[in-house]
């Protein structure tokens, strides 16, 4: 069976947070999560919903403002500062954090490819604008990312016209397209047909298989097994149990994992 | 009775044409400062400063709420005097009188924006969330999401709403009229007195006003394809 290689507890850090506290409003969602992406790690992240999750990806790349804890990506940590008599926490420097965003790639569950342009355009936006790579370049580029993830005859067309699956493969070029050092997915075939799926994780595998930094937010327990070196169960915004995939998904220490396994390894698989 | 439309020495023809052009002028005017206004209305409205929502509130329900030839008369009336207050603050004392097509572009404007601002918030307000987190997402700077991604999007959903906002302000560019700026409505008013002939004149103005309000509803229609590519037709 496949399973990706282990990550030497030497390689350099990636992502490291450190004990991230997030509130909506009166809700507590994250209640201090500390966790370390490696270079080469494929973290999923699996827990029922509300667990906090996405909320956790989304502090990765600043998309939520953790109220407290630290964020550091490539070894640069993202500077937050108190506003409001420290009711709530804003970024120190926009810039800062739009820097960092750009070695982050994110795909989200509804796909959000931008919807007044075509593929191509939604694939060389950020590249061509943010990064300032030559126009020409950057549509080289953008074709050969179109090419990989099977959708180069797409490229003129407009989001609308292509279906689910095929939409998240753009937006999983489009986040490539940038070259980040880390990729983010946020539950990226929830929203996907069934019959759909298949052909997504397909090339999520593939980037797994070339040793790219990846952290998933899943539903999909077999495939998590599969492309993961490390598996985080979240429970009620803290982090329940971690390790290897066939240690927490075979064989957990945590009685909650256990039965969440069980509701999603019988009936939903 | 033509003859009194022609371009002759007898013909109101000439002034008729001019009116025309007077009236777009105005109109295109006052639309696109209403745009301006609209814009930070929206923006005012939108923003988490209860100061700026409190501002752009009032605006809107001023200018929305009293007559619009009110609005026409408080600003013909009012406003040399309100800038000379000011001018008097700096020092000068001297008489400033503003022209009426200022005042004219500026009172349709405020009107026009009023109604723009409420288009123009509902638009940004219907544009998905995600479309801007993508952006954000990608390291784009606020200055860029506004520019390639939010009005884009916000056009898209705005245009509709500004197409029935610009033949409100073409309309009410007839209300400057009482000002005596020579636009359709105060060529027709002046010749249907000096030849009797009221009923040629109006509908004569009619008639321009449809001319006006037709071609540009078609251009309107023309720029919401345009905006609304990538877009499933219903």
């Amino acid at each position: 069976m496949h399973r990706h290689p282990p990550v030497s507890d030497t390689a350099p850090a990636a992502v490291v947070v450190e004990d991230l506290h997030k509130r909506f409003g009166e809700l507590e969602v994250l209640k201090g999560v500390s966790l370390t992406a490696r270079v080469g790690d494929v973290i999923t992240m699996i827990g029922s919903s509300g667990s906090g999750k996405s909320t956790l990806l989304r502090c990765i790349n600043m998309l939520e403002i953790p109220d407290e804890g630290r964020v550091t990506i490539g070894g640069e940590t993202i500077g937050l500062k108190k506003i409001r008599n420290g009711r709530s926490t804003v970024p120190a420097d926009a810039r800062q954090v739009e820097r960092i965003r750009t070695r982050l790639g994110m795909v989200f569950q509804s796909f959000n490819l931008w919807t007044h342009m075509t593929i191509l355009e939604n694939v060389i936006e950020a590249p061509v604008h943010v990064l300032g790579v030559p126009k020409a370049e950057a549509i080289d580029r953008a074709r050969m990312l179109l090419d990989k993830v099977g959708i180069l005859a797409k490229a003129d067309s407009y989001p609308v016209q292509l279906s689910g699956g095929q939409q998240q493969r753009a937006a999983i070029a489009r986040a490539l397209a940038m070259q980040p050092k880390v990729m983010l997915f946020d539950e990226p075939t929830s929203a996907l047909d069934p019959e759909l799926v298949g052909e997504v994780l397909r090339v999520i595998r593939q980037l797994a298989d070339e040793g790219n930094t990846m952290i998933l937010v899943t539903h999909e327990m077999g495939f998590a097994r599969e492309v993961a070196s490390k598996v985080v169960f979240l429970h009620q915004g803290r982090i329940e149990e971690e390790g290897s995939p066939d240690k927490v998904l075979t064989n957990p220490d945590s009685d909650r994992v256990r039965q969440f396994l069980a509701r999603h390894l019988s009936g939903a698989a | 009775m033509l003859e009194l439309l022609s371009f002759g020495p007898n013909g109101w023809g000439g002034q008729l044409l001019s009116g025309l052009a007077m009236t777009i002028a105005v109109s295109v005017s006052s639309f696109t400062l209403g745009i301006l206004f609209g814009s930070a209305g929206a923006a005012a409205k939108l923003s988490h400063s209860l100061i700026l929502n409190g501002i752009a509130e009032v605006y809107t329900t001023i200018v929305r709420g009293v007559p619009e030839l009110l609005v026409i008369y408080l600003l013909f009336f009012g406003g040399s005097g309100a800038i000379m207050a000011v001018a008097g603050i700096f020092g000068y004392e001297g008489y400033i009188e503003i022209d009426a097509f200022s005042i004219g572009v500026v009172a349709v404007g405020l009107i026009s924006g009023a109604y723009s601002t409420e288009v123009i918030r509902g638009a940004v307000q219907a544009v998905p969330v995600g479309q801007i987190e993508a952006a954000r997402a990608c390291g784009m700077s606020r200055w860029l999401i506004l520019r390639r991604v939010l009005v884009p999007q916000t056009m898209r959903y705005a245009l509709p709403g500004l197409g029935n906002v610009w033949q409100l302000t073409l309309k009410d560019t007839a209300l400057i009229s009482v000002t005596a700026l020579a636009e359709i409505m105060r060529v027709a008013h002046v010749a249907s007195g000096s030849t009797r002939q009221p009923f040629l004149f109006y509908s004569t103005a009619a008639v321009l006003y449809l001319l006006l309000t037709t071609v540009s509803t078609a251009a309107f229609e023309r720029a919401e394809r345009r905006a609304n590519r990538g877009v499933r037709r219903a």
